[in-house]
């Protein structure tokens, strides 16, 4: 009999990508970078140094877009992510400066969260429309961050209005031995193997403790939020508030607890970027936080995904960086054959899309071919082209907590 | 009886239980006492206060007056978690689960205290599965999941606590006659364990076969209680609504040859790339005639009716009288004499914060007497709402008065009052009388009825196989997006229909 209804209503088990897929994904990617590089001869299109300038661009996003996967799991848009975050810088700065880097990370999570305090207080307490108060958080951030810099730094040596004296930056660290191999791999420009070793020196060295104590923050916010019972509440106050309510959960609890610790790794991200400009500077976010909320949703509100997200803006951003012209103009071609594929891919169910996609890597292959370099206007759009790009294609699939971005008051259960 | 011996005996004792919500009085000395080891139904119209109290019991709402003693012992609930302490669990009507957790994780949410979330968890879920046989998988997705299955995991949520008093508000509501028959057999099995179980339905056989006792409310106060073994449905709905019912079979067929609705070779694909939602469906409806669609619900019932509205894209022809609609916008098909009753009428068929009058005028803006050239008609559309009001017997204090104020019966005959005014050719009638009371139902079946005799032709899709039979000339079976049989509404018994919903051999 169920089974009978259960064929009758079509239901489907979803697969979850298992770690031979994951690994044999990512080795496709190593693969696919090396023959670019060998092709186009843009020599940073694998190098550690562009590794390392990712990790620097990726960080404070993935961090921030933690903080957003935290309150969205509970079911609170937070798109004051970006005022957290300039809370954040400031902490840092005003802190840093006085009593060194750590001390800036601690005021940069306590700022931020008290930022994150009063989102939950609004939207959680009152019931204030999620983004009518982030963007209020948005605005009183940047003000309030700009007054209180022009009060602590105006004045001080190196300091002003809109920027903070010098933070001592966080000493750097190499992690030994495979560091060591790794060099010696990249150094032979051997296809493949050199790649790989660039990646992984680019990985494994000039750490700050702050980009592994981030990756930590990954592992833990998985670890919490889906193995632990504190976790499960959080995410069902996201799921289905009116169940967890019956069920005895304090749901404005998991949500303020979910926002204020948003708040703080937001303030994080805030920190990150401090320590790796030494300085606290106005306006020194440029809009982080906004794409780390387009990265968690990039990831589907999962932190292995969003930690791709915001290595892919990451990349791309680094490229821009690195020899843009160059090295973007080796990305067109890469961009020109994998939409060659994805046309194929679709020929059968979407022939119009896959006609578009055809059209669009003709254009890009004719680019490619009569042009040598691109020029640096345009470079400087690509993180945030490939972005939209891949928001765009793969938004469709996405499945955010059932209850996102709506105001729950006590007492609606039944 | 002693006081001691009472205690023993009682599971639950409400006394003058009052709540008022602004504008409605929802329960008014309401006094029920509920024994040990027992089911106990209770029935009533809807708004006649039945989900307060429970909600009260459960500790969702207080009241405002009156006491609750469970076991003997008087106690005030201030939330649900209270509620469970005291061991009373409760099934809500609209399933309170997360979609995306697992049944695992529905299951232990709130009491991870007592076996963890991990395997012990586990391993406590698949006990109490198995000595209740319950068939479930704990680590599949709520999502993934049907109907009946739904409700054990509910079930199991509450045993899973330790409930030795469980709440089951309108079970049978979402279930077709197997699936009722399976959760009655789960429910006497509960009963066996000594557990307590309070029972809300308005289906009365239903209360009958399965209850020990039940109590009988209208408009917020208790009438009384009963004995099921020496009550007749029939009493049971008189006691309900407080006068006498008609009954829902059909009278002499009223089936002309003039077809009013011509479909054929109806398909439409699943934009996510699934099974069809519907294959080749092809049927007649003449003016004067009934046809039901039968079908358990997710089987291409709701596309049927959104492709006939013109609301999602269809490869086929529909053709109105003469004329082929297929590609004409919804509003053009309403125009030309669609009326529609949709499935859920909180989504599609009313504003809930609107008032009534507003709620008028949906789908029928373009047309008399709601319009007057390009502006509203206001004083039109809310002479007309008071005519509706008065002729569909609508209890409302007011035409201002929002829809969400009103029960589900009254909201419902607002919308067939609407839909009938413009004197359609076709009805779409989608569980017209889902999660309304006896009266009301009554109400709605009349209006059919009558409206049939005018030379109305109407497609009825319902879960309630009775409705079906008793209304329709001809029932489709629908399976999978296709019409596998059609059956004669006067030879055929609701089993024989429930088990050919479900792929059995449809019955000659």
């Amino acid at each position: 009999m169920t089974e009978l209804l259960e064929k009758a209503t079509g239901t489907v088990r979803k697969v979850r990508p298992t770690w031979p897929v994951v690994l044999l994904g990512v080795a496709a990617v190593i693969l696919l970078l090396a023959v670019l590089r060998e092709i186009t001869g843009a020599q940073d299109v694998a190098s550690s140094g562009t590794v390392r300038a990712a990790i620097r661009a990726a960080m404070p996003i993935a961090l921030a877009g933690l903080g957003g996967l935290w309150s969205e799991r509970s079911g609170v848009v937070n798109i004051g992510l970006e005022g957290m975050m300039i809370m954040g810088t400031f902490g840092a700065g005003w802190a840093g400066y006085q009593w060194g880097m750590w001390a800036g990370v601690a005021f940069a999570l306590l700022f931020g969260a008290i930022a994150g305090g009063l989102h939950a207080i609004a939207t959680v307490g009152f019931g204030v429309d999620h983004i009518v108060s982030g963007v209020a958080i948005n605005v009183i951030a940047l003000g309030a961050g700009q007054y209180l810099a022009g009060l602590a730094f105006t004045g001080k040596q190196g300091g002003g209005p809109t920027q903070s004296p010098p933070v001592e930056p966080m000493s750097t660290f190499d992690i030994p031995g495979i560091s060591n191999l790794a060099q010696t791999l990249e150094s032979k420009h051997w296809f493949f193997v050199s790649d790989l070793g660039a990646i992984v020196l680019g990985l494994t060295s000039r750490l700050t403790p702050l980009v592994i104590g981030g990756l930590l923050l990954f592992v833990l916010t998985w670890w919490v939020l889906w193995r632990t019972t504190f976790g499960l509440r959080v995410r069902s106050c996201g799921e289905s508030p009116e169940a967890a309510e019956s069920l005895g959960v304090n749901v404005y609890f998991y949500k303020y607890v979910a926002v204020i610790i948003s708040g703080a790794l937001a303030g994080l991200a805030g920190a990150f970027l401090v320590n790796d400009s030494t300085v606290y500077r106005e306006g020194q976010t440029g809009g982080r936080g906004y794409i780390g909320l387009a990265a968690m949703i990039f990831g589907n509100w999962r932190p292995g995904g969003l930690l791709a997200g915001s290595s892919l803006f990451g990349y791309t951003d680094a490229l821009r960086l690195r020899s843009g012209g160059e090295s973007v103009h080796a990305l067109v071609l890469l961009l020109a054959v994998l939409l060659l594929f994805y046309a194929i891919y679709m020929l059968r169910t979407r022939r119009s899309q896959a006609l578009a996609s055809v059209a669009l890597a003709v254009g890009l292959l004719a680019i490619f071919v009569l042009t040598d370099e691109i020029a640096g206007d345009f470079t400087g759009m690509t993180p945030y082209l490939t972005t939209l790009l891949v928001l765009a294609l793969f938004s469709q699939r996405l499945r955010m907590p059932k209850a996102d971005g709506q105001v729950y008051r006590k007492g609606s259960a039944g | 009886m002693s006081d001691t011996s009472d205690a023993q005996d009682t599971a639950v004792r409400l006394t003058d239980i009052g709540k008022r919500f602004p504008g409605v009085i929802a329960n008014d000395q309401v006094n029920v006492t509920v024994r040990h080891g027992t089911v106990h139904a209770l029935v009533g119209e809807n708004g006649a206060g039945k989900s307060t109290l429970m909600k009260i019991l459960y500790g969702v709402q207080k009241p405002d007056s009156g006491t609750i003693e469970v076991d003997g012992r008087q106690v005030s609930f201030s939330s649900p978690a209270d509620a469970i302490a005291a061991g009373i669990g409760m099934v809500f009507q609209h399933f309170m689960l997360a979609d995306n957790l697992t049944v695992l994780e529905n299951v232990v949410l709130g009491a991870e205290k007592l076996y963890g979330s991990g395997d012990r968890a586990r391993r406590r879920i698949h006990e109490l599965a198995t000595s209740y046989g319950f068939d479930l998988d704990p680590d599949r997705l709520v999502e993934d999941l049907g109907v009946g299955d739904r409700q054990r995991v509910e079930i199991l949520k509450v045993l899973y606590r330790g409930a030795r008093t469980i709440i089951l508000d309108e079970p049978t509501a979402v279930l077709v006659p197997q699936e009722v028959d399976e959760l009655f057999e789960n429910l006497r099995g509960l009963k066996a364990e000594g557990l307590t179980v309070l029972f809300i339905s308005h289906k009365l056989d239903e209360v009958l076969a399965v209850a020990d006792d039940v109590t009988v409310i209208r408009r917020g106060r208790t009438v009384t209680t009963v004995d099921p073994k020496q009550t007749t449905a029939r009493q049971l709905a008189e006691l309900m609504v407080g006068s006498e019912l008609p009954s829902p079979s059909t009278e002499t067929s009223t089936v002309t040859d003039v077809v009013a609705l011509s479909v054929r070779d109806l398909s439409m694909f699943d934009p996510q790339g699934g099974r069809d939602l519907l294959t080749d469906v092809s049927f007649d409806i003449r003016r004067g005639e009934v046809v039901g669609v039968a079908g358990v619900e997710g089987n291409g019932q709701a596309e049927l009716v959104e492709a006939i509205m013109g609301m999602r894209k269809v490869q086929g022809t529909i053709a109105l009288g003469d004329e082929d609609v297929a590609n004409w916008s919804t509003a053009r098909r309403r125009e030309s004499g669609i009326g529609y009753i949709p499935e859920d009428r909180h989504r599609h068929g009313l504003l809930l914060d609107a008032p009534l009058w507003e709620n008028r005028m949906l789908g029928h803006q373009t047309r008399e007497p709601n319009r007057k050239g390009p502006f509203i008609d206001r004083g039109g559309a809310r002479a007309d709402t008071e005519r509706i009001v008065e002729a569909y017997d609508v209890r409302t204090p007011s035409i201002d008065t929002t829809a969400r104020a009103l029960s589900g019966g009254n909201q419902q005959k607002l919308i067939v009052g609407r839909e009938m005014s413009s004197e359609p050719l076709l009805l779409i009638a989608s569980h017209p009388t889902r999660g309304v009371d006896v009266g009301a139902q009554a109400a709605i079946w009349d209006h059919i009825k009558t409206a049939r005799r005018e030379g109305l032709a109407v497609l009825l899709i319902s879960a309630d196989l009775d409705e079906l039979i008793g209304l329709s000339d001809t029932i489709h079976v629908m399976l999978r997006g296709r019409l596998v049989g059609t059956v004669d509404p006067q030879t055929v018994t609701p089993e024989q229909l429930g088990s050919a919903m479900t792929g059995a051999e449809v019955p000659a």
